[in-house]
């Protein structure tokens, strides 16, 4: 056994969180309903109090360490979250601008932020417009988000 | 089932296999597996989950044909970058690149690529024998299920993926308790109330299993190439010799494959075991009966051999439990799963018979699936080898778009895509602090089925929970439950031996 991770201490409060909500959420049911929800709930706390008890168990015999390193270790915060925007940016300019066009615009400003070579971006562009426009629409025959302006 | 109709269904199933959709399909199949194996940032699952909805509207056999085909590419996919690059392209093909990289650097390479060209093709093959024997009589088994046993099968599949692919037995444990309670979201399937729909009429079915999946397996590994800097990956090595193996070269690596067949198929058949072990047992077992000893860490044909034959052969055993039981034994098979569930299809022994046609034409397929990874193979490493330098400020967007149109394709919701991100985030998360994602997917296919069966086993005792363990096969069912718990232990001793073997005097990047 290694030594106690303090970082798995949020691991646990979220289980227990979600085992409250859950376990309330469920309570109002009928007794047929919630046979089956409080099972799983019973069972995720009793799983998530073993680990605690690994947890403590671990702290006393080998002692205890952050974590926070080994986890996000080589992490690149900026990256990262110019990232994780721009998948949510590009998912509100879809519903606004329709696919094609939010796709384009997702797909330079990414690569162009990733520091990719403008000949590749150009072609991954027109790779991906390519590959979606016959998979997806010519192949599957699926309606790609037109978008609210263009309704 | 009589042999000759056995006979009759698997001539059937190769008629049906042959037709040209089919063999296109299994082409494009088989070239995107290899493109996704070759590519250090991408896994078989998370390729077979994002092919997910291009099958949706697909017939199923055409459908499964699509998902095994990148399954076995993208097996095989990862020795090319092993051996060029030495960075496996998925942790099938770590120990390849042992001696596949020392051939390289010898002016091999073109003799490296072939060997596991060759080598995968036979593992694959191989496996396919035991698919066609021993899945019909498992499932054979699967007909003595009632309620009772479908409830404990339930759990017991949990158990077994929930102690793979996680350092911590207990936490992977915890990653199927949350997905069995994520698969409550929706509608009471018997009383019809709500439950944890956050007042959205979107969840009234559930949680798509299909953007589940996508975003644990793909949105997720978008998320874990976002956080690190983009490294510049290093040039293939060039290479000018044939890829093609003579005479001697096939002989000489024959008995290694019959042995490491052996080896991938059992690992295969084995719930929570995969391809991972498999690569290094075979090598391993390659190195102790060689007459070459002497060429091992200094680019073993045996070595490479050993290798692939034993992570391919895995493909075809490990499809035997994931569709005759529904308990697939690592994330790539639960992947699948989620594939049969999407066309409607269930687990179990109606398979075998009620969609026997469907069945048989997969498995013809799966076994065409191996020839044309062989001739992709042997024509197309130069390119792929390209391709294995893609870069992951590539892959990071382009890999979101297919995440995103693929959620949206199947019900043609934008809801989908946010819960597939949500899923992508908790993928991440969960990915982070050593949770199990193919546990939690595992659990929102399984979940339903050990409902119901828990339901309907209390219903018919009158609320008695006795009738859970009244059976003799619920019980070998709960042993199996408690032995795969602690087969995890087991398992990872022997990865750790294979592994210290075999890396004695080749440290490998994994």
């Amino acid at each position: 056994m290694k030594k106690m991770k303090k970082i798995d201490f949020g691991v646990i409060a979220v289980m227990y969180i979600i085992c409250a909500a859950a376990f309330v959420s469920t309570s109002k049911l009928d007794a047929d309903s919630r046979i089956y929800p409080h099972f799983c709930t019973g069972l995720l706390f009793a799983l998530t109090t073993l680990y605690l008890i690994q947890m403590v168990v671990a702290a006393k015999r080998y002692g205890t360490e952050s974590g926070v390193n080994e986890v996000f270790a080589n992490f690149m915060p900026k990256q990262f979250a110019v990232c994780v925007a721009a998948c949510i940016g590009y998912m509100l300019l879809m519903y606004a601008v329709g696919f094609y066009i939010s796709t384009v615009i997702f797909l330079i400003a990414l690569l162009m932020y990733l520091k990719v070579p403008v000949l590749h971006s150009a072609i991954v562009v027109a790779v991906i417009i390519l590959l979606v426009y016959f998979a997806f629409s010519k192949f599957l025959g699926v309606r790609l988000p037109a978008g609210l302006l263009f309704k | 089932m009589e042999f000759a109709e056995t006979l009759q269904l698997m001539g059937a199933g190769f008629l049906n296999a042959l037709t040209p959709l089919n063999l296109l399909m299994m082409i494009g199949g088989t070239a995107m597996g290899i493109i996704i194996g070759c590519l250090p940032g991408l896994s078989a699952a998370m390729g077979v989950a994002l092919t997910l909805p291009l099958t949706f509207t697909m017939e199923p056999e055409t459908g499964l044909i699509v998902l095994g085909a990148i399954y076995c590419g993208a097996i095989f996919g990862g020795s090319i970058s092993a051996i060029l690059i030495h960075t496996p392209g998925t942790p099938a093909s770590a120990a390849t690149a042992i001696e596949g990289y020392q051939m390289t650097l010898k002016g091999q390479a073109g003799r490296a690529l072939a060997t596991a060209c060759y080598s995968s093709f036979w593992g694959g093959l191989l496996s396919c024998i035991s698919l066609y024997f021993f899945a019909p009589a498992l499932a054979q088994l699967a007909l003595k299920f009632m309620s009772a046993e479908k409830f404990w099968l339930s759990i017991f599949g949990l158990t077994i993926i929930a102690g793979v692919s996680s350092k911590s037995m207990v936490k992977g444990l915890i990653s199927g308790a949350l997905g069995l309670l994520i698969s409550c979201i929706g509608l009471d399937p018997i009383t019809g109330a709500k439950r944890f729909m956050f007042g959205q009429s979107y969840f009234a079915e559930g949680v798509n299993t299909t953007c589940a999946l996508i975003g644990l397996f793909s949105m997720s590994q978008v998320f874990i190439l976002a956080e690190k800097a983009i490294v510049k990956r290093a040039r293939a090595a060039k290479f000018s010799d044939k890829i093609w193996l003579n005479k001697e070269d096939r002989k000489l690596i024959r008995p290694t494959i019959l042995r490491s067949w052996i080896i991938g198929n059992i690992i295969g058949i084995l719930p929570g075991a995969g391809a991972s072990i498999a690569c290094f047992m075979g090598y391993n077992t390659s190195k102790q009966f060689s007459k070459h000893k002497e060429d091992f860490s200094h680019g073993s044909i045996e070595g490479v051999a050993g290798s692939e034959a034993a992570n391919n052969a895995v493909t075809g055993g490990s499809l035997i439990p994931m569709l005759t039981l529904g308990i697939p034994g690592e994330s790539v098979t639960a992947v699948l799963m989620g594939g049969l569930v999407i066309q409607g299809l269930a687990p179990g022994p109606a398979l075998f018979t009620e969609h026997a046609g469907m069945t048989y034409t997969f498995f013809a397929g799966f076994v065409l699936v191996q020839f044309f990874m062989l001739a992709i193979g042997l024509l197309g490493c130069r390119g792929f080898a390209q391709i294995s330098r893609l870069s992951d400020a590539i892959l990071i967007p382009a890999v979101t778009v297919l995440c995103f149109v693929g959620s949206y394709a199947i019900h043609k919701n934008m809801m989908d895509i946010v819960v597939m991100l949500i899923f992508g985030v908790i993928g991440y998360l969960m990915r982070k602090m050593d949770l199990n994602t193919a546990a939690v997917v595992l659990a929102l296919i399984l979940g339903p089925i050990g409902e119901k069966g828990l339901r309907n086993a209390l219903r018919s005792s009158g609320g008695s929970i006795g009738v859970l363990f009244k059976s003799p096969v619920s019980w070998v069912l709960i042993i199996l439950s408690v032995i795969s718990i602690f087969a995890p232990i087991l398992m990872a001793k022997m990865e750790k031996k294979s592994q210290d073997n075999a890396n004695k005097g080749d440290p490998v990047e994994a």
